[in-house]
This record gives structure tokens, sequence and C-alpha cells, in this order.
């Protein structure tokens, strides 16, 4: 070691002048805090996985409709308890119209002389259930995200008035929301029922009643942690409104968190459509949803199985995952939650 | 002395008041701020010296006193635009510098705040040249003006603090424990910086900390709060080289200093607060002992004082 | 003096989502018996994560040890199983941790929280322990210590609750104890009641202390001798006078002056200027050179070695290079330098160097 600093040129030992200006350059990228978590969620296979899944199941729900020959509402008595039969791959022996009849498996299709294609076969009355599927899928969709958006929007409105302004106007606010949530859920959504005539929009009032009341303590929880940061202080002593602290500061600020929820709301709401409609207290036939259709495969689940097999999947789908994207988000917005 | 610029009356800043919970954060404490000087505010956590700041620049509102600045008392209810002047006239340059930024703010943005609200530029342009210029007092430049406060690190934060507050022109400034969060070879350049400001625009600081000396460095005077109150108001070297309230000699005791021979005779006094031993009806308040020096004290206490510091002279 | 513990080479990596961060790259120190050994640095230094990986106490999934090895009386605590491990810690080395508040389990009484390790560590009774721990708190200088072995952490007063701290530490009579900035949460006048406990105890029972802290105030009161750490190496190791009267690296004449000292008035506090490193990307060479105003061209290109100036004293400076220039020292350095017998501006009688 001390030979080879005796080795050293004396001329590397010259004072060289630092420009101390570089000292503060910031050489990593800029990054917002989006870019920052869209590169963090891509890293999460399973959330894009999903987003993907959640994507084709949202596009197909309106594309489906549209691309199969049948539509959804026509009953064609002849053609009823249909199983799937799908052109390619009835070669393989699956799909290809066989079911049992007395106890023999045998072509349903060539039996009752139909000669064209229900790809997710038929229910009782004949309505083609591949139609079916996706139209449910979208009117399930189309409540979750209405009931999710209602949510959001009281949810964030009345946690953020309740924690902004605090004090007298909280403890009345808080009161509410205790006498709220102290009555079954159930107990509203039959009153509702009894009173509004049972459909879509019934439903979205029956989930939304009690539902905003987790998206409103979240964020009054947020808004109190925030109201008090040295930023937020800071913007009060340069003399901000407090319209400008709230959308400039606060908003930004759980955006994330608000986003989180609402993913977690979105299948939470899905699953208690189906519920509701599963009961017999949601949409009324001919109307269908994932929770109609649902009810239906499961009164004839061991004649026709896929009546039942299709919505189910497409409900399991969903769930599954809005669930994991709600994880990769949160992980990817929010990295302290993580533990 | 110099004018004064702000007169601090009688503050007092109690919370959850007439419940048994109440705490008197602030109990009555009065003191005046000259112009251009810096005003040191020391005690231990749970002092009130924060709330005291925090209180002036009515981030609180007060329970009860005055605050006079330039001869107008800023806690009277005042109309929306008086409210603004004042805001531009008295900033606050906060502790962490992590939380005092906002996250999903960029540099430009933050730093800009104070000219959006008070509409000090008239376009975009402007807006950015003046971040810029704010940006280079403060010994960043031009590039950092797109990046985001995460990106930063403690020091170059709290530099980003001092520019967002100095961008309204300010006369005034109360730095609540600007160092304290900063590593030492930090602390260094923050300081520097604040006093290069001062000599340069003229500023007033009221210095809050707890670090005694950096605030013996960059303070003309400094205060002693315990438990709510005052305890001593002296000029910076006169305080250090002549405590006389017991509570600040055991305070100023107890500092360790990088010098290993002065810590191996350093002797501490402890603080008992029963030595005052006040009677029921004595009046203790703040009294001039020698000029410019003041210590809360009894009449018996003061007349002791009195002669002890007559004796040093 | 006999080494207790012996840091070799040690060079730890941390695998985050950005990518490796090199957190220390290369320290050696020794620590001997009974002594106090203070490490200094700024955040981000590494002084925390040389300590923590003397205990192993740096999460398993994310670190790494690259290099070097940990001896303790004999033994390489870098390749301890667990379980091994876990009979070292509390026992034979414990830690001290900075906030009082989150080491102490705040819904069990102090006295069963002191008990603990004693019962696990060391075969008594049940009745044996809770006489130890009543003097342990005695010893802490807790006033009625059996009174308040019930009670919970919140009723104590941060002072307190860092005096029960330290009793738990010293439970089991460690070789060894760590102390993780243990003053930093507390006000002044409680920091030097904990310092001088802290000393008091240390002659009392005889244990080596590694203390770690930026505040170089505290270094001053506590420490035998210090090593200053930047960028994740030691950059200059020796006795507490040494360090603090003839330091030699440029980083701690840095540290030193951006002090202000109560007696002199300074117009202008020295400052080191810019940010310490990023050890995602460690600078090639001295990771100081880039905030240095002594840098010479070869720190740019090689890291430099250690310089021995005494036995006890070594720098990694090239300053210290036979062939460097000789420089001048900050004032305040100077001003230091002038008290030490040895250095090169000593100004009393004894005779220096030069």
């Amino acid at each position: 070691m001390s030979q080879d600093i005796q080795k050293i040129p004396a001329d590397s030992f010259e004072r060289v002048h630092i420009d101390s200006s570089q000292a503060e350059r910031i050489t990593k990228p800029s990054l917002s805090f989006w870019q920052d978590a869209w590169l963090r969620i891509r890293k999460n296979k399973a959330a894009i996985v999903s987003m993907f899944i959640l994507l084709f199941i949202i596009i197909m729900s309106f594309v489906g409709p549209m691309i199969s020959p049948h539509d959804a509402e026509t009953q064609t008595l002849t053609h009823a308890n249909l199983p799937p039969k799908v052109p390619g791959l009835e070669k393989l022996g699956i799909m290809d119209g066989y079911g049992t009849l007395a106890g023999k498996e045998v072509d349903l299709y060539e039996l009752k002389k139909v000669d064209t294609y229900y790809w997710f076969g038929t229910d009782g009355l004949g309505r083609d259930m591949f139609s079916r599927v996706w139209k449910g899928t979208q009117v399930s969709l189309f409540i979750a995200f209405a009931a999710a958006l209602i949510d959001m929007v009281i949810g964030v409105a009345y946690g953020g008035i309740s924690g902004y302004y605090g004090g007298r106007v909280d403890d009345i606010m808080q009161r509410i929301v205790e006498i709220l949530i102290g009555i079954p859920t159930l107990v509203i959504v039959i009153l509702m029922i009894l009173f509004m005539e049972p459909g879509v929009t019934a439903i979205i009032i029956a989930i939304t009643i009690t539902g905003w009341i987790g998206m409103s303590r979240v964020v009054r929880a947020q808004v109190l942690k925030y109201k008090n940061q040295e930023f937020v202080l800071a913007s009060r002593t340069l003399g901000a409104s407090n319209g400008r602290i709230i959308s400039k500061h606060i908003l930004p600020n759980i955006l994330g968190i608000i986003i989180i929820n609402t993913m977690f709301t979105i299948p939470g709401a899905i699953f208690f459509e189906a519920f509701l409609s599963f009961i017999g207290l949601g949409l009324q036939p001919p109307a269908a949803s994932l929770g109609t259709l649902i009810n239906d495969g499961n009164k004839v689940l061991q004649f026709q199985p896929h009546i039942l097999l299709y919505p189910s999947l497409i409900l399991s789908l969903l769930m599954i995952a809005f669930n994991l994207l709600g994880d990769g988000l949160r992980d990817a917005l929010d990295p302290k939650m993580k533990d | 002395m110099a004018e004064k610029l702000l007169e601090i009356k009688n503050l007092k800043q109690y919370f959850n008041q007439g419940k048994p919970n109440e705490v008197r954060a602030v109990d009555d404490v009065s003191f005046d701020i000259y112009k251009g000087e810096t005003l040191g505010l020391v005690g231990e956590s749970g002092c009130g010296k924060s709330t005291t700041g925090r209180t002036i620049i009515r981030l609180y509102d007060a329970t009860d006193g005055e605050v006079i600045y330039d001869g107008v008392n800023v806690h009277d209810k005042k109309s929306k635009k008086d409210l603004k002047t004042f805001n531009q006239k008295m900033q606050m340059i906060f502790q962490d510098p992590y939380a005092s930024l906002n996250p999903r703010m960029k540099v430009l943005d933050i730093i800009a705040e104070g000219l959006d609200i008070h509409g000090l530029v008239k376009n975009p342009k402007e807006r950015k040249e003046r971040v810029v210029e704010l940006l280079e007092t403060v010994g960043l430049n031009r590039e950092h003006a797109d990046r985001y406060a995460h990106e930063f690190s403690g020091g170059q934060r709290q530099r980003l603090g001092i520019a967002r507050a100095l961008a309204v022109n300010p006369e005034f400034i109360i730095a609540d424990e600007p160092i304290s969060a900063l590593d030492v070879s930090i602390q260094a350049q923050v300081v520097n910086l604040l006093k290069e400001l001062q000599k340069e625009k003229g500023l007033t600081y009221l210095f809050i900390a707890h670090d005694l000396s950096m605030v013996k460095y960059i303070s003309d005077r400094i205060g002693v709060m315990y438990f709510g109150k005052l305890v001593e108001l002296a000029p910076a070297e006169d305080l250090y080289n002549n405590p006389l309230h017991p509570y600040t000699q055991s305070l100023l005791s107890a500092i360790p200093l990088p010098d290993p021979n002065y810590e191996r005779t350093r002797v501490r006094k402890s603080y008992d607060p029963s030595v005052h031993n006040y009677q029921d009806g004595e009046e203790v308040t703040m009294r001039e002992i020698t000029p410019g020096h003041f210590v809360y004290c009894s009449e018996k206490e003061y007349v002791a004082l009195k002669a002890v510091s007559s004796a040093r002279v | 003096m006999e080494k207790i513990l012996e840091v070799k080479d040690l060079e730890l990596s941390f695998h985050t989502f950005a990518g490796e961060v090199k957190a220390i790259r290369g320290v050696n120190f020794d620590l001997l018996k009974g002594e106090t050994l203070a490490i200094v640095g700024e955040s981000g230094s590494g002084k925390s994560v040389t300590t923590k990986s003397i205990m192993r106490l740096l999460p398993e999934h994310s670190s790494e040890f690259k290099n070097g090895e940990i001896l303790f009386n004999g033994k390489d605590l870098t390749k301890l199983t667990d379980k091994e491990m876990q009979k070292i810690r509390g026992k034979d080395i414990s830690m001290i941790f900075q906030d009082p508040m989150t080491s102490l389990n705040p819904t069990m009484p102090i006295g069963k929280q002191i008990m603990e390790p004693i019962l696990k560590h060391r075969k008594v009774s049940k009745s044996e322990a809770r006489k130890v721990s009543i003097d342990l708190l005695r010893l802490v200088g807790m006033p009625k210590p059996e009174a308040r072995m019930k009670q919970y952490p919140h009723q104590f007063s941060g002072g307190q609750r860092q005096r029960i701290v330290i009793a738990i530490a010293l439970a089991c009579n460690p070789q060894i104890l760590i102390a993780d900035e243990p003053t930093t949460a507390l006000d002044v006048t409680i920091q030097a009641q904990i310092l001088e406990l802290m000393k008091d105890l240390q002659k009392k029972i005889d244990t080596s202390i590694i203390f770690i802290t930026h505040d170089l105030g505290v270094v001053a009161n506590v420490a035998d001798r210090v090593a200053v750490m930047y960028g994740g190496r030691i950059v200059e190791i020796g006795t507490v006078d040494e360090i603090f009267y003839n330091p030699q690296h440029p980083y701690t004449w840095g540290l030193l002056s951006s002090m202000p000292s109560l007696d002199t008035a300074e117009e202008k506090l020295y400052a080191i200027p810019g940010t310490p490193p990023d050890l995602l990307h460690p600078p090639k060479g001295d990771a100081f050179a880039l905030r240095s105003d002594y840098a010479l061209k070869i720190d740019l290109e090689e890291a430099p070695p250690f310089f021995k100036i005494s036995d006890t004293h070594y720098a990694a400076t090239w300053l210290l290079h036979p062939n460097a220039p000789q420089v001048e020292p900050p004032v305040a350095i100077v001003e230091r330098m002038k008290k030490y017998p040895g250095s090169r501006y000593y100004e009393g009688t004894e005779g220096g160097a030069y």
C-alpha cells in the first residue's frame, strides 16, 4: 500500500478549485408525484394485468351486445336452454353445443334444429346469454361507477367541510354520521325499495345513502392532518383564502387517497348490487345485471350450469381485478400505507 | 435604539380555555422588537416560544393582549384589504424543511404563491423572472424552478422556504426554529443567508430556537421563555456573560460546547422554581435591572439583583 | 488496552426501488474496553447504519453485507444465525435509541419492560429480577423506584423515559452499549442530565459505549475517542483532543468551524457549500472533494487511504501525503490548533513539532 502511494506523480497533488455552484446541481430527472407513481405501478405486474382485464371487460360490456348476432331481449322460445357453441372451438370438443338430455350426451343444437351459434348459450326463454351477460355487466358497472362517483362527491365534500372547519361544525356533522351509521344498511334499503320503484336509480340511491360515510371519514382524517402542516400554515401567512388552500394545497395532497378509496368502493358497489339483485331487491326482469343473471343461473345450476358460469366468472374477475388494481394504486400513490 | 417595529403587550394564548385541560401556552408576555434587529427567543420544548410566534402572525387568535405593528393592533378585526397588507409585511419561515413545502407543487408555484395572492406580477413571464431572481437570492438557480420539493436536500428546502417568504417583500420575518432540523454544516449556510438578507434588505427577525449557540450568534437581543412566561430579556452578549434569572443560568450552563477542555470543567446548575419563594400578593413582573436587561422578578429579588449587578460593574 | 469490538472493511448496501445505495463503503474501527467512542457525521453519512449493522437490526430483505467483518470476542457478527444473534442482542450488546417514547411499549408497565431482558438472558427467578430492576431504576436516578415499577411510559417525562430506556439497556450488564442519538430529542437541560448519568454509569459498570451523534458539543462532553464519518466512510479518527484541537481532514475542519463559539463574534460563519453525496451514485475519489476548498487533483481520481498522524490519530486525506502542498486551515481551526502541543501552530511553551 505505502509503495503505491509513493509512486503517485507529484503533479496529481496540485490544488484544484471546485466550482461550488456545481454542488447545488440536482442530477436526478425531475419527476412529478404522478409520474413517480406511474413508474411504481408499472413495476406491479398484478396491477397492470388487472388494468388490462378491466379495460377488456369495460370495452366488451359496450361492444359485446353489438358483435353478437342475437339481441339481448329477444325471446326465441324454440332456442331455449342451449349450451354454448363457438365456431372453431367446437372441433376441439368443448363448447360444441353438446349437453345432457335425459342422461345422454347429445348435440342439442342439432336436436332443436338450430343452425346459428350461441357463444355463451341461451337461457330458459331462449335469450342469447352472450348479449345478456355483457349487457348485465354494463348495467352493473354503470351502477357501480355512478354510486362510487356519488359517494366520492358527497364523502369528499362532507368530510372536507367537517375536517377543515372543525370545532362545532365538525362536532355536529360527526354526530349526524354516527346516527346514520347506527342504522343497518339493509333496513334502509328495504325501506327504499318499498317507497321507490325497483330499478337502477333505486339501487344507486340505496348504495350511496350510507356508502359515502367511509369516504367522508377518510377525507376528514386526511384534511385534519394536512390543515396543520407547515406548508398550509405558510400559505395562510401569505394571506391565502380558504378556497385557495383547499384547492391548491389540501385537495392535491389527498387526491391519491381519494382515488385509492374510490377504487375499493367500486367493487364493493358491484358486489352490493349483485347481492341486492340476487336476493330479489334489485333490478326486475327483463332488465339484466350480473346479480339478476346469477340469480337466474342459480335456479337451474344443475341442468344449465352455463347460465350461472359466465356472469359469475365476470363478477369474480371484476372483483379481483379492482382489488388488485386498488392495492397497486395504494402502493404507488401512498407508499407509507403499505405497512 | 431604533424605532419600535412591533410591540407585544400582555399577549396571552390559552388553549381549551375554561376546561380542565386548559393550557396556558403563552401567559402574559410583553416585549418590543426594534426595526432592523434580530430578537432571539429561546426556551425548552413546550415553553410557548413557537406559540408566541404563531400568535403574533395570527395563525392563532390571541386569547388576550395586543400585537401592535407599526402603531396598528393586528389582532383587531380588520378588513380583508388591511389583512393582506399585514400578511405582506410579516412573514414566517418554518421548522420542518420536509413539511413546509407542498409536495405536489413545483418550486416555481411554491415561491410564486405570495406573488399570486397579492397580485404582484402581471404575466407569467414576469412571474417566472421574479421567481428566478428569488432563487438566485437564496443561492439556487433557474434550473431548480421546474423541480418538485422532494428532489431537494434539507438545506436547499429551507432556502426555498426563505425565498417563498421573501417573495412578498416583507419587513419582518418570524423564523420558527429554521435550523433545528438541519445538519450542522448546513445550519451555517442558512444562518449566513439570513444574516446577509438582513443586511441587504433591512429585515427585522424574530428568531425562535432552542439551540442557544446559534441564537447568540444571530441575535442582537435574546428573550428566554419558561412555561409560557418571558423570564429574561437582554442584549445577547449581556445575557450570556451575565445571566440573572436562575433559569437562564441553568440553561446556559447546560449547553455542551465543541471544546473538550471546557467540557471537562463545565459545572451544570439546575433550576428549582421554588427558590423564588414568591409570597401571595407579591407582584412578579418584568423589571429592568441594568439598561436593556429585564428580568421577571419580585420587588425583593429586584433589589437583590440590582445590588449584584452594580457590584459586578 | 483490550479490543472488544473490531470492525474491518465493512461494506454494506441497501437495495431500493431506485437502485443499490452504498450506505457503508469500507469502515474500519476498534472499540476498546471501557472507552466511549463517538461517531459523528451528517444524516446519510452512514453512522446509524454502521451501528445497526453491528446489532444486525437492518431489514434483511433489502440490506446486504458486501464485504468485511465485525469481530466481537472473536466471533464474526455478520455470519451468526438469527438465533445466535438474539442471544447477544440485549445481553452482550444493547442499544439506546433516539426517541424514548417509541422505544418503550406504551401498554406495558415499565417494571415489566425492565424485567423482560433479565428474565430472558439471566437465569433468575421473578422476584430476583424484580429486585434487580428496582436497583437499576435507582441506579439511573429514578426516585421511588418501587412505586414507579407499576407505572406506564406515558406517566413519565421525556428525560425520565430515556432513563428507563437506559435501565433496560443496562439490565444484563452489556459489554457494549450503543447509543444512537440518545439526547437529540431532549431539551438541553435534560440532555445534560442524561449525559452526566451515562458518564457516571460507565465508571460504575465499566462498559464500552459507542455514541452516535451529530452534535459536536455532546461529543466533546462524552467521548474518549471520535470517529468522523462522511459519505459512508470514516474520514478521521482520533482521541477527542486530537479531533478537536488538531483536526487534519478538511471535512472535520468544516464541521468544527461551522459552529459558532459562544465567546467569539465572527462576522460570517464558515459554511460547507453544497450538499452531502448521493450514495446511490457515490462520487469517484474523495467523496468530500466536491465540497472542499482544499481539493487536490488526485482527490477526484482516487479515494485517499488513512495517513497516520499519531498512534491514535488517522485521517483519510491526500493533504497528508508527503508530496501534497502545505495548506492553511480555516482561521477557527488554527485557533484550535494553537492550544494543542504537537500541532504546527502550537503557541504554548512545551515546544511543538515546528
